[in-house]
């Protein structure tokens, strides 16, 4: 006591604290008079939150995703530090509205309030800079596109719009000064303004006292305890609702690197700035009906005027029509708001492209973390591990560059449906014991899964069909039982060629079938050998069967399908991949290694 | 607290009680709000506490090209490091002195002075080793010479002739104390 009496002779202390929990509150505490402290609260916890992500972020290129990755998924509770600032970021926007439309309804910004009210305005811009420039800083694919298109939008602002992109980016491309300046706009200036126009806020606020909501419920008391036990429960409420979501979604979504190569089609903007997004979807019809373009119209003057009729509200809101029209804008405003987020949301869950990258992106985005946590990140960065991946780029590529003729358990490789009709095999299963004998299945083969769409079913005039399919729906069929056996096990020896990864247990725990129906694949009954060489037995026009779907055998096959070891002059239109230069050798190898599941 | 005369009670003590439990369950309340930062901010922070140095194992060279009774060689030692996320394939992390005593024995210093760290150097003119930062210098045995603020010797590090090639066990040393204690 005697410590605290020197400490407030010297200071004062006492007062301060005193007049701060003294402030007058006429006619007794009431809820509605929480959301200012609540977001006083989540800029504290922005504050102590945002300073531990400091202490392990690093703001380059090559680092930044690396590091958030870190902190997330290796430093003991980083995942949580990074999650309750995600998470109070995102409720204070509702938390903003709410106190907004406290002050609109209860007519606390009319004169002589209009200066706090702008000052409370400017807080809310401040707030959403600050999401803008946070949702950059971890470079992964969403934040790195979702800020790309509102720095574009950026440069439509007419006149200093493109200087402005340019000087945010940091250049003309994205990359380390982008990070550099967008860390210190929202770890420096902008936590430095928020701060300046707080105390400003505040002080406004205790100048001019509470706007007492009529009637009075009970009697004036004052900030403590009342207001203050008040205030601390929906803190409370709050820090419980983001400690909630937080644990509920371990942290913080941290999709694949930043790849300015890959398209990602799934970039949002974080779902408060989805109405404005949508809005952009409508550009076509202000370009349409009105004069200056459409994007004049959604970037520059729409948003200006809603910030411009917001900044201009308290001036006629002593009269009492001006008042009811802030009201009905607000209201109206926020009703218009929430239906095009609702739009928004409604026309991505119903569109199947968007669906598949979002389900793309999340699976670069565990590969990438997996690799990560095996083996480190190498200093060129994470997005190196990702390249050199044939768990990843073995679907794409299969997409880009097989899948407008093959299909992959009758999709692209990445879950999308096919854009061409299917011409040439399913490789789902490519080499394994079910694939083979699917595709020795009579009712199969002309089906468009297997060879229906070829020339080996379907020959162009002139030519024969495939002696292969001649066997397939003539001479297998009419085998006796014990042959039918024997052309079964020849299939198991012949997918054990392939050495499949899946299928080493069977194929050691199957060795007897296996070298009977090798046997039987060179038999006179079976007679394979009649048109394909296997080892140093038979030969012909058909496909070498020697370690047939091995990964030799599909490298090879990719880089040239019609070299006489292959289809040779039967070959039906595939490309050979590596003569074409279209795929390089390590390209060839990662679609093989992700058909054939070599890699885990 | 003791302003009272706003609010209108009725009786003086359950007043007191009931301001009490308001402060109590605003304090509560408010701790609660900021125990999830202050929990996982402490974890992160103190996080570095748990790490732990390795030991290496490195062939430096042939024991050939170290002569018997010449000046100690500095070598690097390069290894595999893990910095954070980083993946350093053959990276330097340090450097060790290798002096060869006799036909079958070699002698390894670390090279960074058990004073407070820095790179010391070995001077010819002086026939020793000689720290540059607060002048502490040692004899090619690694005892500590003169006015040296070292409290010990250089740091010895394990040395192995295998094959006719020289292996250390590369670790590093607290620095400071008069004790060999390794850093883990």
């Amino acid at each position: 006591m005697r410590a605290l009496n020197w400490l407030d002779q010297r200071t004062g202390y006492r007062g301060l604290v005193d007049s701060l929990l003294r402030e007058h509150v006429p006619g007794g505490a009431r809820w509605r008079y929480v959301w200012g402290s609540t977001l006083t609260f989540a800029i504290v916890a922005q504050f102590v939150t945002g300073i531990l992500l400091w202490i392990g972020y690093s703001a380059s290129a090559q680092t930044a995703w690396e590091s958030v990755y870190f902190l997330q998924e290796q430093v003991p509770l980083g995942w949580m530090v990074r999650g309750l600032h995600h998470w109070t970021a995102q409720l204070m926007v509702p938390l903003l509205v709410l106190h907004l439309m406290q002050v609109l309804i209860d007519g606390a910004y009319k004169a002589p309030r209009e200066v706090n009210f702008w000052f409370g305005l400017a807080l809310m811009g401040l707030t959403l800079a600050l999401s803008l420039t946070g949702y950059l800083l971890p470079w992964d694919q969403k934040g790195m596109w979702a800020t790309k298109v509102a720095t574009n939008l950026m440069a439509n602002v007419p006149v200093i719009g493109e200087g402005l992109q340019r000087l945010v980016v940091g250049g003309t491309d994205y990359g380390h000064h982008t990070l550099t300046r967008f860390f210190a706009l929202h770890a420096g200036v902008l936590p430095a303004a928020l701060v300046a126009l707080i105390v400003g806020h505040i002080y406004l606020f205790r100048r001019h006292g509470i706007t007492v909501k009529q009637p009075k419920k009970s009697a004036d008391t004052t900030f403590w305890p009342d207001q203050v036990l008040k205030d601390a429960v929906a803190c409370f409420a709050v820090a419980a609702a983001v400690l909630g979501l937080t644990i509920w979604k371990h942290g913080a979504q941290l999709t694949a690197p930043a790849n300015p190569a890959e398209n990602y089609s799934a970039a949002r903007p974080d779902w408060y700035f989805m109405g404005l997004f949508q809005l952009l979807k409508f550009q076509d019809w202000f370009e349409q009906r009105l004069p200056g373009g459409g994007m004049l119209w959604c970037v520059v003057i729409i948003p200006g005027a809603i910030a411009g009729i917001l900044f201009l509200m308290p001036l006629w809101s002593g009269w009492k029509v001006g008042h009811g029209f802030n009201l009905a804008f607000a209201w109206v405003g926020l009703g218009l708001f929430g239906a095009f987020t609702v739009m928004a949301y409604r026309h991505d869950f119903s569109d199947p492209h968007y669906l598949a990258a979002v389900k793309a992106g999340e699976h670069d985005a565990a590969r990438v973390k997996a690799l990560a946590a095996r083996s480190g990140i190498p200093a060129e960065g994470a997005l190196a591990l990702l390249a050199g991946d044939p768990l990843t780029q073995g679907p794409k590529l299969f997409a880009a560059k097989c899948a407008s003729c093959h299909g992959y358990d009758g999709h692209n490789g990445l879950g999308q449906p096919l854009t061409d009709p299917q011409s040439a095999a399913d490789l789902k299963g490519w080499g394994s014991r079910q694939w083979i004998r699917d595709f020795l299945n009579p009712a199969l083969i002309e089906t468009p899964r297997w060879w229906g769409g070829t020339a080996f079913v379907h020959p162009p005039k002139g030519k024969e069909r495939s002696p292969m399919v001649d066997y397939i729906l003539d001479d297998a069929p009419a085998f006796s039982e014990p042959v039918k056996k024997q052309l079964d096990a020849a299939l198991v020896a012949l997918s054990a060629e392939a050495a499949l990864p899946a299928q080493r247990e069977a194929d050691a725990r199957d060795a007897a079938l296996i070298a009977e129906g090798r046997k039987a694949l060179i038999s006179p009954e079976v007679n394979c050998t009649d048109c394909h060489l296997f080892h140093d037995e038979g030969g012909g026009k058909g496909p070498d069967l020697t370690g047939w779907a091995s990964r030799e055998w599909t490298i090879e096959l990719i880089k040239n399908p019609a070299h006489k070891r292959f289809y040779g002059k039967r070959n039906d239109r595939m490309p050979a991949y590596a003569e074409r230069e279209q795929l390089t050798t390590k390209q060839i190898e990662m679609i093989t290694d992700w058909l054939r599941g070599d890699v885990q | 607290m003791s302003d009272t005369d706003l609010s209108k009670p009725s009786t003086e003590a359950p007043l007191e009680r009931r301001e009490f439990l308001k402060a109590a369950a605003c304090t509560v309340l408010g701790g609660c709000c900021m125990a999830a930062p202050i929990v996982a901010g402490v974890a992160v922070i103190a996080a570095p506490l748990r790490q732990k140095g390795a030991a290496v194992e490195v062939n430096l060279t042939p024991l050939d090209a170290l002569a018997v009774g010449a000046a100690p060689r500095l070598f690097q030692i390069v290894t595999d490091r893990r910095d954070a996320w980083t993946q350093f394939p053959k990276q330097a992390v340090g450097s060790v002195f290798l002096l060869r005593t006799s036909e079958t024995e070699v002698v390894a210093f670390h090279s960074s002075c058990p004073h407070l760290g820095c790179a010391v150097e070995f001077r010819d003119e002086i026939k020793s080793f000689y720290c540059p930062c607060h002048d502490s210098a040692f004899a090619t045995s690694g005892e500590v010479q003169g006015k040296s603020p070292s409290l010990r010797g250089l740091d010895t590090l394990k040395v192995e002739v295998r094959e006719g090639a020289v292996w250390v066990k590369f670790e590093n040393f607290k620095a400071g104390i008069r004790e060999k204690v390794a850093t883990a």
